[in-house]
């Protein structure tokens, strides 16, 4: 008797023809769909549906670009420790033009990105990494002779999708830190008509990369944004709401030195200047490298990289978050004014009250 | 006669690299490397706090 397997493989198209000819089994192919479903906030009842979406798929055409960036995206796709089947997900794209990853080079390597551009008009998804200098007509980033704003023009203008992975893509990142000498600027500002999906972070998660496709295969659309265009199902959150260290910070136990008692111990890292109370993503959740661990469960406090411009807005990234007022906030909490931090800041001085009735207020940290 | 013989981008690594190679005889005779992108880290370096370096030079190259 034929196992499911063997019927499965058989029947399938696209995708899902090369996931099974990989050796993943039914069972953990569907075990991906569910945890997919999982990240995109969907119910379990999804993992149906994103099955055989990607059972059905067409193999969809991608181009990469990659302008003022450091290939740390690049890396996130392509550094799985062991084949994954986000992975073979994201392999099932047929990637047509990766400066960093392709065998042709020079014309040849262009004449890739031409084709694609002129026989798939309109069909295919481009993905950038690294940000767009305009200063001094764009010298600042050229590849075979023309300036990544150029480029971009063209090929951004005539996908069906443009995604931005990673932080100077959607917003200029460390090119556009001050004072910006090169005029970088992320991808939709550089094409406010173009549609653009933002993946923040540096670098961005490539588990939300892979989701974003698998939305894509199994609705035929972009998942929903906020105001800054990224997805709400990877973005929708603050760190520190899901942090593993939150009792830590409820309780009062922070951080105070590298290497105190409290690292030791796996405290709070508010005070070595975690910037998670202002950063919305899914790290805690999703982690990286196929779930291991995330910057602060590694011990090093959040630098605030899913936000955007967070190379100024974040920094220094040692100091503790700034404007939020410290001990003996009992006076100064209703004059928190507007800013990025608004909201934590609220967070944080209802929390710093409730320590100060419980007597444990310390007025020597309060040094910022 | 010598020919000049560009190649851009050159790929598989990272970091946007020209090449440009003038041939002579099927000799190269003269040949020029370029990086092609800027992005000014050591000017936006100046005057932050010198603990934060490491995170802003950790980000020349991904690779
Ligand atoms: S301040 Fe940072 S370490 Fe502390 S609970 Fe929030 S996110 Fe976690």
């Amino acid at each position: 008797m034929r196992d499911e397997d063997e019927i499965v493989r058989e029947s399938a198209g696209g995708p899902y023809r090369q996931i099974v000819a990989r050796g993943v089994s039914r069972r953990d192919f569907l075990k991906f769909c569910s945890a997919m479903a999982a990240v995109l906030g969907l119910s379990g009842t999804f993992a149906g549906k994103i099955a055989e979406a990607i059972e059905k798929a067409e193999r969809p055409i991608l181009v990469w670009l990659e302008f003022q960036d450091c290939a740390g995206n690049t890396e996130a796709l392509l550094r799985a420790t062991k084949p994954t089947i986000a992975e073979i997900v994201l392999d099932v794209l047929s990637v047509d033009y990766h400066e960093t990853i392709m065998a042709p080079a020079g014309k040849q390597a262009e004449k890739s990105l031409e084709d694609v551009v002129k026989n798939h008009k309109g069909k295919y998804i481009a993905c950038v990494e690294g940000s767009i200098p305009l200063k001094d007509n764009g010298v600042y980033c050229c590849v075979g002779g023309r300036s990544a704003i150029d480029i971009a023009k063209e090929v951004c203008g005539n996908a069906l999708a443009t995604i931005a992975v990673g932080t100077c893509a959607t917003s200029g990142g460390i090119p556009a830190a001050a004072p910006n000498p090169t005029g970088a600027i992320g991808v939709k500002q550089a094409l406010p008509n173009v549609t653009v999906l933002n993946l923040t972070g540096c670098p961005m998660n490539v588990e939300n990369l892979t989701a974003t496709v698998v939305h894509f295969l199994t609705f035929g659309g972009l998942p929903a944004t906020d105001s800054i265009g990224r997805p709400l199902f990877a973005y929708g959150e603050r760190i520190h709401d899901h942090c593993e260290r939150r009792a830590h910070y409820d309780a009062g136990q922070f951080v105070k030195q590298w290497g105190d008692e409290g690292h030791r111990q796996g405290w709070c890292l508010y005070e070595m200047g975690c910037k998670g109370p202002e950063t919305f993503g899914n790290c805690p959740v999703v982690k990286y490298n196929e779930g291991t661990s995330w910057p602060v469960q590694a011990g090093h406090g959040c630098i605030g990289c899913f936000q955007p411009e967070f190379w100024d807005k974040m920094t220094p990234f040692y100091r503790r978050l700034p404007k939020v007022p410290g001990f003996g906030v009992e006076v100064t909490a209703d004059k928190i004014g507007a800013g990025v931090a608004a909201v934590a800041a609220v967070g944080v001085a209802a929390h710093r009250i409730a320590r100060a009735i419980r007597g444990k207020q310390d007025k020597k940290e309060d040094t910022e | 006669m010598a020919k000049r013989i560009t190649v851009d981008p050159i790929t598989r690594i990272e970091g946007h690299l020209r090449i440009d190679c003038e041939v002579d005889g099927g000799k190269v005779t003269h040949a020029w490397s370029s990086g092609q992108m800027w992005r000014g880290i050591e000017v936006i370096l100046k005057g932050r706090d010198p603990r934060d370096a490491w995170l802003f030079t950790q980000r020349f190259c991904g690779v």
